[in-house]
């Protein structure tokens, strides 16, 4: 209770989760508000917004309900980002534990493994992973995941090598603890409140990366997405940019309300990070 | 018969490139029921040898042998399985152990790890282990951030004691207690020593603590023995340089009416 | 001989969800010009409290009440003042108030939870770098009046801990010249002499290439000799030590004590020497001041406490003292067996 009264303090933090609730909201109740295929025809082509009540934002060059669309694209970015994210910090915060942990040559191993990772830009190793593999929700979030785990991984190793140290984890072998069982059960549980800190910005960019897969073919076809919607609306940017602006402001809120809430998550826990 | 044998033992630090020896062909015996009392400034190697006769470092040189076994050979699970007989207590209580763990996981983890008792078993154990360090068992359920300094020591010395050990090693474990609650804690560790026939290696600065509770004490100075011998009679009437400039700076209260 | 600092029923109060933990319960204490007072207790006593108190050093989330007046200029006639770091934390805005407390929040956490965990550690934590530097310029800019103490220039306050008291990214001489530089108005080359000179003084080894080195590079006895010099570099009238030989080990802190007592000879200094451990207060004060849950319970000459103390509490820390002289456990237990 405490924590979100904090949380709730900052403006920030206020605005940032009054967007990603309605990005939820409107994830949650897309198969309910728009029951059909999203991509099916409904009505003419290219109705502008606002001209047709049942179409509200009006439709696309093949006649798709454009308010469908943005609901139901809301499923995939907000599903691809977390999905991404929490796979990236699971592997990240299990091979920093390791690598952390046992030091010495499974350090090393692991530390030129995520260097790897890390000297190849993300976009180009997902857009690679995606051509090679075949599009699709999976392959995405994999291809994403692949090249974001490296930070995570890198901010546990550095707390896991700090934590080690302490006299507790002394004491957890003093009692002949298995090794593996004092890094997972020790150790980890406690680095973790920095690596979470950066789940933030691993979803925004996970989205954001998603969404350029799409905007160039690599999506998954079978599924609405944002920027499938942008890419889409681009041959007919001169004459109903609409196409493109409504799913382009959508993306930009969700990157938006996943920052700041992250960062009023980030705000309410400083206080009690920063003392001993 | 002893419990601990340690002999010739090293271990040298490598600061700036050059070697430094914390630890330098040290030897000491300590048998059953008795308290070894390791004494010295600081940087003496004190806790470094703690540390060592541990495995939590490991030697240069030098030999190890608990229970009659050469105890530096052992690895892996022979060596974790051999850990419930020679236990640590920590200066600093709360450092000791994990920030998120209650009274009763910290008591629980030992008697799981070595199979002591079955889980349906275990937390009977624990409030017995409570009540034999003088805790009330409900406290089990509590933080251990929540209980007070003199309780948390408290729950240190139940851990040490879990597994039956012969020989706990005290690593300045009241130093960082008021002193009204120290003596509480000498007592028990006292009192476990003669009803359990513990064995205790004793880690102090305060020589006034060591006479108090110590049967023998080595003097170490930078890493070597300077003096050692019967723990009065060394602290009455020191022969090193060191043991001797340790007793000088001891905080005298010359009380000139009795108690 | 005359008071220099009158402390009158002075309390202190940590604000912790809305749960109110008082440090210090009207305290009432006259510190003599000249005197060396012990302050000991047990941790949660409120011993640091009071120190930081005295120096106005405590943390701007705290409730204070009582007086403390300062007679530094015998001349002028005191005049009482409300504890100094209530001036600058509470006047300029009631949000402030809010938003610090809120800061303290977590710091207080301890306090209140541990019960026996010390005030120090975390007030001490949210003090900012130097020894005797940061906190003064805020009060120094709005009140120049000689009937505040100005931390640095009256009082000189040494911290447990030097490796967090002292810069360590400053060369230890600059850290003690700018104390002098500060409160005395020297220049930097008056200043760093000045600071050699304090060096020598504290007897730091080669004073002349200690100047320049950086506190990483000492131990922790040389660094607890620097925080010194940097305390008295500004001639404070009145030096306060809490637990300045705790983190030390025997030989070390016997030697800090006779540095203390020496300087404090040689500068004619006040000393309030804050400790837990009652033999060492004993061999360095005159008179002890025995604290116990936030309530000052005794107060006399260092052979009376020690040979009659009047409280059944002094008696218990007095006996709880494990002295070179003292029967061994061992045989109480053995007898009893």
């Amino acid at each position: 209770m405490r924590r979100l009264r904090r949380f709730f303090r900052t403006p920030e933090a206020i605005a940032g989760a009054l967007i990603l609730g309605l990005l939820v909201a409107m994830a949650l109740a897309a198969p309910l508000l728009f029951p059909g295929d999203p991509q099916a025809i409904a009505g003419p082509a290219l109705l502008p917004p606002f001209q047709d009540w049942s179409l509200p934002l009006g439709t696309d060059r093949l006649g798709r309900d454009m308010l469908a669309e943005l609901f139901h694209g809301a499923r995939t970015s907000l599903a691809v980002g977390l999905a991404a994210a929490a796979a990236a910090l699971l592997i990240g915060a299990v091979v920093g534990t390791l690598a952390g942990f046992a030091g010495g040559l499974i350090d090393e191993v692991l530390m030129r493994i995520s260097d790897a990772f890390q000297t190849v830009p993300s976009f180009l190793l997902a857009l690679a992973f995606v051509s090679i593999v075949g599009p699709s929700l999976g392959v995405v979030v994999a291809a994403i995941t692949l090249g974001v785990w490296t930070g995570p991984a890198r901010v546990a190793r550095a707390e896991v090598l700090s934590i080690r140290e302490r006299d507790y984890v002394a004491g957890a072998r003093v009692i002949g603890m298995h090794p593996l069982e004092i890094a997972f059960r020790e150790v980890l549980p406690n680095a973790l409140p920095p690596v979470l800190a950066l789940s933030s910005v691993i979803v925004a960019a996970a989205i954001l990366t998603e969404a350029a897969l799409s905007f160039l073919g690599l999506g998954d076809p079978n599924r609405v997405t944002w920027g499938g919607m942008i890419a889409e609306g681009r041959a007919v940017l001169r004459t109903a940019p609409y196409l493109s602006i409504v799913p382009g402001i959508a993306l930009v809120l969700a990157v938006l309300g996943v920052y700041l809430a992250g960062e009023g998550v980030v705000e309410s826990t400083a206080v009690r990070r920063s003392l001993p | 018969m002893t419990v601990l044998a340690v002999s010739k033992l090293s271990k040298r630090y490598r600061r700036g490139g050059k070697p430094l020896a914390a630890v330098d062909d040290v030897s000491f015996e300590i048998g059953p029921a008795e308290t070894l009392a390791l004494a010295g400034p600081s940087g003496s190697g004190k806790s470094t040898i703690a540390r060592l006769v541990l495995r939590l470092l490991e030697p240069d040189a030098g030999r190890i042998e608990f229970e009659g076994a050469d105890f530096l050979s052992l690895s892996g699970a022979t060596l974790r399985a051999r850990r419930a007989r020679l236990q640590m207590v920590f200066q600093d209580p709360l450092a000791a152990f994990n920030p998120r763990a209650t009274v009763a996981r910290v008591l629980d983890d030992p008697l799981r790890i070595h199979g002591i008792a079955s889980r349906a078993e275990r937390p009977r154990r624990i409030a017995a282990l409570l009540e034999r360090v003088g805790l009330d068992a409900g406290l089990a359920a509590r933080a251990i951030h929540e209980i007070s300094g003199g309780q948390r020591q408290r729950v240190a010395i139940a851990r040490a004691i879990a597994t039956q050990p012969s020989l706990i090693v005290l690593d300045e474990a009241v130093s960082a207690l008021d002193v009204s609650v120290r003596g509480q804690i000498l007592e028990l560790l006292l009192d476990l020593q003669r009803q359990e026939r513990i064995s205790y290696l004793f880690i102090s600065h305060d020589l006034g603590v060591i006479r108090a509770v110590a049967h023998r004490v080595v003097i170490l100075d930078a890493g070597r023995v300077a003096e050692s011998g019967e723990a009065r009679a060394v602290i009455d009437n020191p022969q090193s340089t060191i043991g001797k400039a340790l007793v000088a700076a001891t905080p005298k209260l010359n009380r000139n009416t009795p108690p | 001989m005359t008071a220099l600092l009158s402390i009158r029923d002075l309390s202190v109060r940590y604000r912790r969800d809305g749960i109110e933990v008082a440090a210090l319960k009207g305290v009432s204490l006259d510190v003599e010009a000249g005197e060396r007072l012990a302050i000991i207790g047990e941790s949660g006593s409120g011993k640091s409290t009071l120190a930081l108190a005295t120096a106005g050093l405590l943390a701007g989330g705290a409730g204070i009440g009582g007086t403390i007046d300062w007679q530094a200029s015998q001349f002028q006639t005191p005049r009482s003042v409300a504890p100094p770091s209530v001036l600058p934390d509470i006047s300029p805005a009631r949000g402030e108030i809010g938003s610090s407390a809120a800061g303290s929040l977590a710091a207080t956490q301890e306090i209140g939870e541990g019960g026996d965990d010390d005030l120090i550690s975390p007030l001490a934590g949210e003090m900012p770098g130097r020894a005797a530097g940061g906190a003064t310029e805020r009060r120094s800019s709005a009140i120049g009046d000689n009937n505040i103490p100005l931390l640095g220039r009256d009082i000189g306050f040494v911290f447990q801990d030097p490796s967090s008291s002292l810069d360590p990214v400053m060369p230890v001489g600059k850290q003690i010249a700018e104390v002098a530089h500060t409160h005395l108005g020297l220049g930097w080359s008056q200043s760093l002499a000045r600071a050699k000179t304090l060096l020598e003084r504290v007897r730091l080894p080669d004073p002349e290439s200690a100047l320049r080195a950086y506190p990483h590079q000492l131990s922790g006895g040389q660094k607890q000799r620097v925080a010194i010099a940097a305390a008295i570099a500004a001639g404070p009238k009145l030096l306060i030590a809490d637990e300045a030989t705790s983190a030390l080990d025997t030989i070390v802190q016997a030697e800090i004590v006779s540095l203390i007592r020496r300087l404090v000879a040689e500068d004619g200094m006040t000393l309030v020497f804050v400790s837990h451990d009652i033999a060492l207060a004993a061999t360095l004060a005159e008179r002890i001041a025995v604290l116990r849950h936030g309530e000052l319970i005794e107060l006399g000459e260092v052979h009376r406490i020690i040979d009659a103390p009047r409280h059944a509490y002094t008696r218990t820390l007095l006996d709880a003292h494990l002295g070179l002289d003292a029967e061994p456990l061992l045989d109480r237990q053995g007898a009893s067996a």
